[in-house]
């Protein structure tokens, strides 16, 4: 084995306190690189989870809605147009809208009610640690998720409150249904919803598509289009795609954590580059031996770029612990930070990547050693 | 004497530019032939170090011309240059320069990796070139576990190891005491008279002068006389 590697390893290992300044650099660098993108991550996988568990293979919603939350509305009519179309199988009503949750100590919370049909296929309430889904056919049912009883004012199965001052009971408790607005979500059925959200007699948010055996969905949103008149027609990943885009990029939420990555690569580099680059300087005597005694400028950019790549797996593995540490810290928080095996290696090779192109400042001061300086020393 | 290892004919070197121009080499001439031990003495700032790092392809000459192992240096790249460095000549530093990092061996061995040799035959031969210079037991010390002289030696080691066929040495007793200067001198005399290498060595020490076949006086950028040394006259003697 060639000596680079060593002569690598004993440049960095040699000035410790420098090596600790350099591994700092990139800790802090990753670990908030992982927290933004873990943060980006977990909330694109927040804002689509009411499509992620909604039973359709296309979604019927009025012209321009932008995302999930957006209440505007459709007329019921549509729906029995819709399903009379060839292809469907199925057309379900979802109701949505904001309501205020009168606790019976008096106090109150806005809520964001989610009301389907019981019967058919539709976005109904899922993780259920308490209660059936069934019960939500009782008069006045609501199912809600355990991490908001707290803000509810609600302490299990039987617990009362008022919504529209209309009573309403819970039946059903999830876990883990948790809304990136804060805004606890109420599960009922698609007519309680519409009295709870104040949404007139006849209308809908949605109408969630099943389409028939073999039936071509591109064709039969082809058709559903050319006869309902002031829709759009989505498949779920195209919602969800379209949701996330508003709620990341629209709102500038997205950029806002894009800058704080970017931000973290930058100090990431600048540290690096720094403490590279006086390392390169403190060893100049050593390089332009090197040089002197005849080894190609090749080889010393090995000797710099494997000293970049040595602290780079160093910081890495440090940053992907902390980072890690973190993501389980924030798993049942209301805006989990995610990390995929993915995410991992691309944050590994930006690790890489932030340290190769840290030593370039480096390179270019051995690029300019004299090797006659050997005699002078 | 035999096929030089090194030439330099009519050399010219400035250094500075303008005003501060100065010829710090006024057309030298000098050759080391394979089998001797050449000394090159003069005052400081005669020229000796100038004329020792254009003899090394370290830096060009401004005029005339340098031959490495016959090879013509003129016009060569950065990397070309080190390449003849690599394979002609070796180097013996007054500070020693060797890499406070790596032990003896690994310190010695740094030439052959540069050639892209390495494994256990590099390491054998740097364990060999050590053992050639007294410090088979020291295979595994750093520099700052050798005393000065010792680690002379290991820089002597190095410039060996790769079989280059012309040592350039810098004042390699300056940093010694008598007693180590005489036993590196001893050395490269040694290496001399194996008759593969030319030895060059460049001092302001008298002291080296019975150690040399041949003495170069070079001053303010001339040589100024050149005459046999005592060493060849000794072997022969003894012959």
């Amino acid at each position: 084995m060639s000596l680079v590697r060593k002569l690598a390893f004993r440049n960095l290992f040699h000035d410790r306190l420098r090596l600790v300044a350099t591994v700092i650099g990139i800790v802090f660098s990753i670990v908030l690189v992982t927290v933004q993108m873990g943060l980006y991550l977990g909330f694109g996988r927040m804002v689509t989870t009411m499509i992620d568990h909604a039973q359709a293979d296309l979604w019927i919603m009025p012209k321009g809605t932008k995302c999930f939350e957006d209440p505007s509305l459709l007329d019921e009519r549509k729906r029995f147009r819709a399903k009379a179309i060839d292809g469907v199988a199925e057309a379900s009503s979802v109701v949505i809208g904001f309501a205020d949750w009168r606790t019976p100590g008096g106090s109150s919370t806005p809520v964001f009610v989610v009301g389907s049909d019981l019967k058919a296929g539709g976005l109904h309430p899922w993780n259920l640690v308490e209660g059936q889904l069934t019960a939500l056919s009782i008069p006045n049912a609501v199912a809600v998720d355990q991490s908001y009883f707290e803000r509810l004012g609600v302490a299990g199965i039987g617990s009362t409150a008022e919504i529209r001052q209309q009573k309403v009971r819970v039946a059903a408790i999830t876990d883990g249904i948790r809304s990136f607005t804060t805004t606890p979500y109420v599960f009922t059925t698609a007519a309680r919803a519409r009295q709870y959200a104040g949404i007139p007699e006849g209308k809908a948010t949605y109408f969630l598509v099943r389409l028939s055996e073999r039936a071509d969905p591109q064709e039969t949103r082809r058709r559903l289009l050319a006869n309902i008149d002031e829709i759009e027609v989505l498949t779920s990943a195209e919602f969800r795609d379209r949701s996330r885009s508003f709620w990341l990029f629209d709102t500038g939420a997205g950029a806002a954590l894009f800058a704080g990555a970017v931000l973290g690569i930058i100090v990431g580099t600048v540290i690096v580059a720094q403490t590279l680059y006086s390392s390169t300087k403190d060893h100049l005597g050593e390089f332009a031996t090197l040089r002197a005694i005849g080894s190609s400028a090749r080889y010393i950019y090995e000797v710099i770029i494997w000293q970049a790549l040595i602290s780079a797996v160093i910081g890495f593995c440090l940053a992907a612990l902390i980072g890690g540490l973190i993501v389980k810290l924030t798993e049942g928080g209301a805006l989990p930070i995610m990390m995929t095996p993915l995410m991992t290696f691309g944050l590994f090779a930006l690790t890489v990547a932030m340290c190769v192109f840290s030593a370039i400042a480096a390179i270019v001061k051995v690029m300019r050693v004299d090797p006659a300086i050997v005699f002078s020393r | 004497m035999k096929e030089p290892v090194l030439e330099a004919i009519d050399v010219v070197k400035l250094l500075g530019s303008g005003a501060a121009e100065v010829q710090a080499l006024k057309g030298v001439s000098l050759a080391v032939g394979a089998g001797e031990l050449a000394l090159l003495m003069g005052p400081s700032g005669s020229g000796k170090t100038t004329l020792l790092s254009i003899l090394g392809c370290m830096l060009t000459p401004t005029g005339g011309t340098v031959r490495v192992g016959g090879l013509d240096t003129r016009g060569q790249e950065p990397e070309q240059l080190a390449e003849l460095r690599r394979r002609h000549i070796g180097f013996v530093f007054q500070s020693y320069h060797l890499f406070p990092t790596l032990n003896a061996t690994d310190n010695v061995q740094l030439v052959l990796d540069v050639r892209g040799e390495y494994g256990r035959k590099a390491a054998r031969r740097a364990q060999d070139a050590l053992a050639m210079v007294g410090l088979a037991h020291k295979l595994k010390s750093y520099p700052s576990q050798l005393s000065g002289g010792e680690q002379q030696r290991v820089a002597i080691a190095r410039a060996i190891v790769g079989d280059a066929p012309a040592i350039l040495a810098d004042e390699p007793t300056a940093a010694l005491d008598s007693e180590n200067g005489h036993a590196i001198m001893t050395i490269l005399s040694d290496i001399a008279s194996d008759g593969a290498r030319g030895v060059l060595v460049v001092t302001h020490d008298p002291r080296l002068v019975p150690f040399a076949d041949r003495i170069v006086r070079i001053e303010d950028g001339r040589i100024v006389g050149e005459e046999r040394g005592p060493a060849r006259r000794k072997t022969k003697a003894n012959a």
